[in-house]
């Protein structure tokens, strides 16, 4: 991946260096062949930044985070991508990031991440941002791809469950969907369901890709053509599969143990997040809310549509207290349906309040990720939102789907 | 550069004088038959070597024109990878728009000076205070 | 001769009048040397890592930003060991060590809450006032003790 051109990410950040995460971030940017840039601006605007941008914060850190992007939009410091970054629980820094998260996005079509940071922020947990950042900014006729062709397979290796899917001219031929165990053992069955459905031989196959946390890995053993992060592979997957490729649209991907939006335009992921921290926003919460209701996952769906979440008192989303709630609200009368209401909205809230605060919702919102396939998610997040929500066909294997699509630009090669 | 137990130090001396020029202030140090290392930058030269010559040097240079050479010393060395824009890329280190700020007081700082020097007595400035409410009701209602 | 905190903590020109007068400045500047020049620790642009943010717990609690304590660890003790203060307000734009306006709120009072003698001032805007400001500065610099009589606590 590293003979590819450096992506020059301009850095627009307050505090990343006092608070002990900047190697981390020198880090990051370079295993994706990423370097990190302080935009070069202009010393005069600084004097009247706060009113020119239109904030007149107090730190005058904030003040250059201001003016660095305005230097980036204007051209005057020459990017690829960048990256928005602030302590956690600043207030003052959150304001000022999200308007220029949104300034940066409305003035150019520069990829944009943002996060904030703690002590404890790594490499790692910055790795699968960081790179979607460099993809969209060195792949784009990559992801541009619009079709499928020729005979391709794509696997999403993710936490909770592997999929794999054959595709054949812009038809998805087989599946395949395994909890996930041992990494390459689960990709291999997933994979091996899927090409018994597709009625092909493993050797047929002109190019694999792969994504999901498991990518590098399973990419290696079947010697993938393509191993991508799931956001930009994912993002590709939802709009294709419900087919919305042109103009905007925003992508929740609710998954097994994190999730994500991302805003999208035309294909490409503009703005994305990730929450990660806690898994109270995700299948796992579900699963487990499943669990105590003693019903199977892929009833619980049906069981939260005919219930009333406010029936049912929630006063935590952590994934312990939270299904605690739950269980003494069965123990003092509500109802399986209700519960199961609850626990949808109670993911959905979650994502509302972390997530969608960070991305624009455009429509179509499309929702993927195996717990869009629970009735009651969809339902609640559109009650939330108040909009309409589209779960395309097959929105589960969205991660495969994603990857088998991007993989046959390597079959023309 | 700054490597072993020796106490190594960045001395970073601006000039606002009319009599020495940056360049003499750097001709001064280059004179200096010390073991030091200088960089000259837009506000002002930059001197790193052991402690004791860096003093010294920094001394002779002051002494040029006392009231109107600054110094401050400097966490960096003169072009360490970590700060340097050369390595990093993109934009000034953040210290470099308040040093710039403060180069822009520097004469009235050096004038001050000397005044302080030759016992000048200060004069009394008058600060403005915030306009009482009955002397804004006074004000709109002669406007008015 | 003194220890004097300065604030802005990075200023040129406080960190030179303090010396000009006699004293020690306790500036910024060469708290970062000493971290950056500790060898075997290499966290670009600054050595801080990820224990200041930790260490500035002493002066801040845990749901204060990272960025605010990884600061403190560096001037909280700077505070610590001053004899004097000189706080002047209404600076230019600091960036860096001096760009979080938190912080800065929480330096200068800690500055404040020491029992230790303290000049307040402005930055000047005219000639009138630079006088003042040097002059004040420099009383305020000789009326301090010339020997260190003691350690500080």
């Amino acid at each position: 991946m590293n003979d590819e051109a450096v992506v020059k990410v301009a850095l627009v950040s307050c505090g990343s260096e006092y608070a002990g995460v900047h190697g981390e971030l020198d880090s990051v940017a370079a295993s994706v062949n990423a370097k990190l840039i302080y935009p070069e601006i202009d010393v005069n605007v600084l004097d009247t930044i706060g009113k020119d941008f239109g904030i007149e914060a107090a730190s005058p850190d904030l003040r250059l985070m201001m003016a660095r992007a305005m230097a980036v939009v204007a051209g005057i410091s020459d990017v690829d991508g960048v990256f928005i970054t602030s302590c956690f629980r600043c207030a003052e820094a959150a304001i000022v990031r999200n308007e220029v998260r949104r300034y940066i996005n409305k003035h150019s079509d520069l990829p944009v991440i943002s996060y904030s940071f703690t002590e404890r922020t790594t490499a790692a947990t910055l790795l699968t941002r960081m790179e979607a950042l460099t993809t969209i900014a060195r792949r784009r006729h990559l992801l541009a791809r619009e079709k499928q062709s020729g005979l391709t397979a794509g696997i999403d290796s993710g936490s909770t469950t592997t999929k794999a899917v054959i595709m054949k001219d812009n038809k998805i031929l087989g599946s395949g969907w395994v909890p996930t165990i041992k990494v390459i053992d689960s990709a291999t069955e997933a994979f091996n369901q899927a090409l018994e459905e597709a009625g092909v031989k493993q050797e047929d196959i002109q190019a694999i890709g792969t994504t999901g946390y498991g990518r590098f890995l399973v990419g290696e053993h079947f010697k993938a053509k393509l191993i991508q992060e799931e956001i930009t592979v994912n993002s590709k997957g939802a709009v294709y599969l419900a087919g919305k490729q042109k103009g905007s649209a925003t992508v929740i991907d609710i998954g097994g143990m994190d999730n994500k939006a991302i805003s999208v335009e035309d294909g490409i992921p503009g703005m994305f997040t990730m929450g990660g921290i806690c898994a109270g926003a995700s299948g796992r919460f579900l699963d487990m809310t499943a669990k105590r209701l003693g019903v199977d996952i892929t009833e619980l769906g049906a069981l939260a549509v005919k219930g009333m979440q406010e029936k049912v008192d929630m006063n935590s989303y952590c994934i312990v207290f939270g299904i605690q709630s739950l269980v003494n609200s069965l123990a003092k009368g509500s109802t399986p349906e209700d519960v199961a209401a609850a626990a949808c909205h109670s993911v959905v809230e979650q994502i509302f309040e972390q997530q969608l605060q960070e991305v624009d919702v455009k429509e179509p919102l499309i929702l993927v990720g195996g717990s869009s396939l629970i009735e009651g998610v969809p339902k609640a997040l559109g009650e939330l939102l108040k909009i309409n929500v589209l779960v395309p066909p097959n929105s589960h294997l969205i991660g495969a789907v994603g990857s088998a699509l991007l993989a046959s630009g390597f079959v023309e090669e | 550069m700054a490597e072993g137990t020796e106490d190594v130090i960045t001395k970073l001396v601006v000039t606002s004088s009319d009599s020495v020029l940056p360049i003499d202030a750097a001709m001064k140090i280059y004179e200096s038959n010390t073991n030091i290392v200088i960089k000259e930058t837009c506000f002002g030269t930059m001197v790193t070597g052991p402690r004791d010559a860096v003093d010294k040097v920094v001394k002779e240079v002051v002494d040029l024109d006392k009231n109107h050479i600054f110094v401050k010393e400097r966490g960096f060395p003169p072009g360490d990878e970590r700060r340097c824009r050369a390595s990093r890329g993109g934009g000034a280190r953040p210290g470099f728009y308040f040093l710039k700020e403060e180069s822009m007081m520097l004469p009235m700082i050096g004038k001050a000076l000397d005044k302080y020097d030759r016992k000048v007595p200060l004069k009394e400035t008058e600060h403005k205070k915030r306009l009482e409410v009955k002397d804004l009701q006074d004000i709109i209602e002669s406007t008015l | 001769m003194a220890k004097v905190i300065i604030y802005p903590t990075n200023s040129l020109i406080l960190s030179d009048l303090v010396q000009r007068f006699g004293h020690t400045p306790l500036a910024m500047m060469e708290k970062i040397k000493e971290k950056i020049s500790t060898v075997g620790v290499d966290s670009p642009p600054l050595n801080i890592t990820a224990e200041e943010p930790k260490h500035g717990l002493k002066y801040a609690a845990v749901e204060v930003p990272a960025g605010v304590r990884g600061r403190m660890a560096i001037v909280g003790p700077m505070i610590e060991q001053a004899d004097a203060g000189i706080i002047v307000g209404e600076s230019p734009l600091a960036f860096g060590c001096m760009g979080c306006a938190r912080t800065n709120e929480l330096t200068k009072f800690l500055i404040r809450n020491r029992d230790i003698p303290l000049l307040e001032l402005d930055f000047p805007k005219a000639d009138d006032e630079g006088q003042e400001f040097v002059y004040r500065i420099a009383e305020f610099l000789k009326s301090l003790p010339q020997k260190s009589e003691e350690a500080t606590e």
